[in-house]
């Protein structure tokens, strides 16, 4: 059988390189994780992508679209990570209430739009 | 405000020995592998992605052991509840192995049974976050399914949108196969010269990009339009090319499909006996997968060729052994209306050809 990892695992760590900085700010600035707690988070994010881009529905992407998925999981995981710290009460930082209370692909797809102008 | 909380885990398997543990884990019986978990690494996602990569190579040579496999995983991943891997990963793979047996089904005719699979593989990657391109892989399936079915309008309807999905997805090869349906659905109106042209594109589009397992198929698919059309050198030129890759990849669907290919062939250009002899190989090969639609289909036809040459005898007997089958399996109105005549007409040593054509007819969408 062909070594699924032997397909583009280049590929796949650029992608996530280049979106690493993107996701930690948003995991600290955003959803206010701990730098450690971010970074804890980017660890299980990079083991998770890496099996994400060996799916069936995933092997052929272009790196935009791997990048979204990543930025949409980084978010989720962002959002969910914060609810359980808060165990179901509000916080007293509006900003984070604000963002918590948004879709996390949403979120997501403002991220991609930043990354893409900063690059641009 | 909800939210669920999103487990760590510790190191997983790097993904070579997810590839061995796969390997040890198929080398173990089914009945075994429960209290083997561990030792196994069957709940670990590296393992779990090998063995639905094994799975969907082995496609095309076992989809009976492939139908096996994949529901072995999905309720071992289904019940008791199992937390796999980070994310959506067991939702993934909840989807994966179903997806995985609902075209094992759809390969064995076992029609009911696949839309329950894709069914399944629907409610898991549902909740998967790339799951455009997995419901996109399933809508592919069914589709497919749908032709076997002969839905043929409902499926030249929603071709173009799914061909547009993966494009958008940047899923080239699974855009392409789309193409393959459509070529198919040209054989099934009996409009061979269109086909032709369908997979002739498919085979320029297959090498661009550099997809030897459909390049292969298509030329396979060449043979059988070439056949209909009597054009034997680009029939054999066909066959040349797809059966050494159709060989190596041991797709044996695919060789299968080639033999009955040359066998339309033989049968347009009136070599009656040596078509009888492609259409056993074919059988001989479908009968090894597993695939008993295919067999009884065959059975037909060679039935049909066999009344040509005026054995009505042996006729019989080939018919016969094909009906018990035919009823097993749940066809559609029309499917089942010649059924009815080709069985009187076999009680009665008296077959009625026009019938049995039309059940073959029927058939001969199967091998698709």
């Amino acid at each position: 059988m062909e070594n699924p990892s032997s397909k583009r695992p280049d590929e796949v760590q650029s992608v996530f390189a280049l979106t690493v900085d993107v996701i930690h700010s948003a995991l600290v600035s955003y959803y206010r994780l701990s730098d450690d707690e971010a970074k804890g988070a980017e660890e299980d994010l990079f083991i998770w992508f890496q099996r994400l881009s060996r799916r069936g529905g995933a092997g052929q992407m272009p790196p935009k679209l791997l990048r979204i998925s990543l930025l949409s999981a980084a978010c989720q995981y962002g959002r969910s990570f914060q609810l359980w710290k808060l165990g179901g009460e509000q916080s007293s930082d509006l900003a984070l209430n604000e963002i918590l209370a948004r879709e996390p692909d949403e979120v997501a797809g403002d991220l991609d739009r930043r990354f893409e102008e900063e690059r641009s | 405000m909800s939210g669920r909380v999103l487990p760590f885990r510790g190191r997983p398997l790097s993904s070579e020995a997810g590839i061995q543990a796969a390997e040890r884990v198929l080398a173990t019986p089914f009945d075994e592998r429960a209290a083997k978990t561990r030792a196994l690494h069957l709940e670990d996602p590296e393992t779990l992605l090998a063995l639905c990569g094994i799975l969907r190579e082995r496609m095309g040579t076992s989809p009976a052991s492939v139908r096996d496999e994949a529901e072995f995983l999905y309720r071992f991943i289904e019940s008791p509840k199992r937390d796999i891997g980070l994310f959506d990963e067991r939702d993934y793979f909840l989807g994966e192995t179903a997806l995985l047996a609902g075209n094992a089904c759809r390969n064995l005719s076992l029609r009911e049974e696949a839309w329950i699979w894709f069914d399944r593989a629907e409610a898991g990657f549902r909740h998967t976050m790339n799951a455009p391109a997995e419901m996109s892989r399933l809508a592919y399936q069914k589709l497919a399914e749908r032709f076997e079915e002969r839905q043929l309008d409902l499926v030249i309807e929603l071709l173009p949108s799914l061909v547009e999905s993966f494009k958008r997805l940047g899923m080239p090869e699974d855009a392409l196969k789309c193409r393959f349906l459509e070529g198919l659905a040209h054989v099934e109106k009996d409009e061979p010269s269109e086909a032709v042209q369908v997979f002739n594109a498919v085979c320029i589009e297959a090498d661009a990009l550099g997809s030897e397992r459909l390049l292969a198929e298509s030329y396979g698919n060449l043979i059988h339009a070439h056949g209909m059309l009597g054009e034997a050198a680009a029939a054999v030129e066909a066959s040349r090319r797809a059966i050494p890759v159709l060989t190596r990849l041991d797709d044996r669907i695919a060789l299968a499909k080639v033999h009955w290919g040359l066998a339309i062939l033989l049968r347009e250009t009136g070599h009656l006996g040596e078509a009888i002899d492609s259409y056993r190989k074919a059988q001989e090969d479908f009968e090894t997968i597993g695939m008993r639609a295919d067999v009884a289909a065959l059975n037909l036809v060679v039935a049909d060729l066999l009344l040509e040459e005026g054995k009505t005898v042996e006729a019989l007997r080939e018919i016969s052994e094909a009906l018990p089958v035919i009823s097993e399996l749940k066809m559609a109105p029309e499917g089942m209306a010649a059924l009815s005549l080709v069985r009187e007409s076999a009680r009665r040593q008296e077959i009625n050809r026009q019938a049995l054509r039309e059940l073959h007819g029927y058939f001969q969408d199967l091998q698709n």
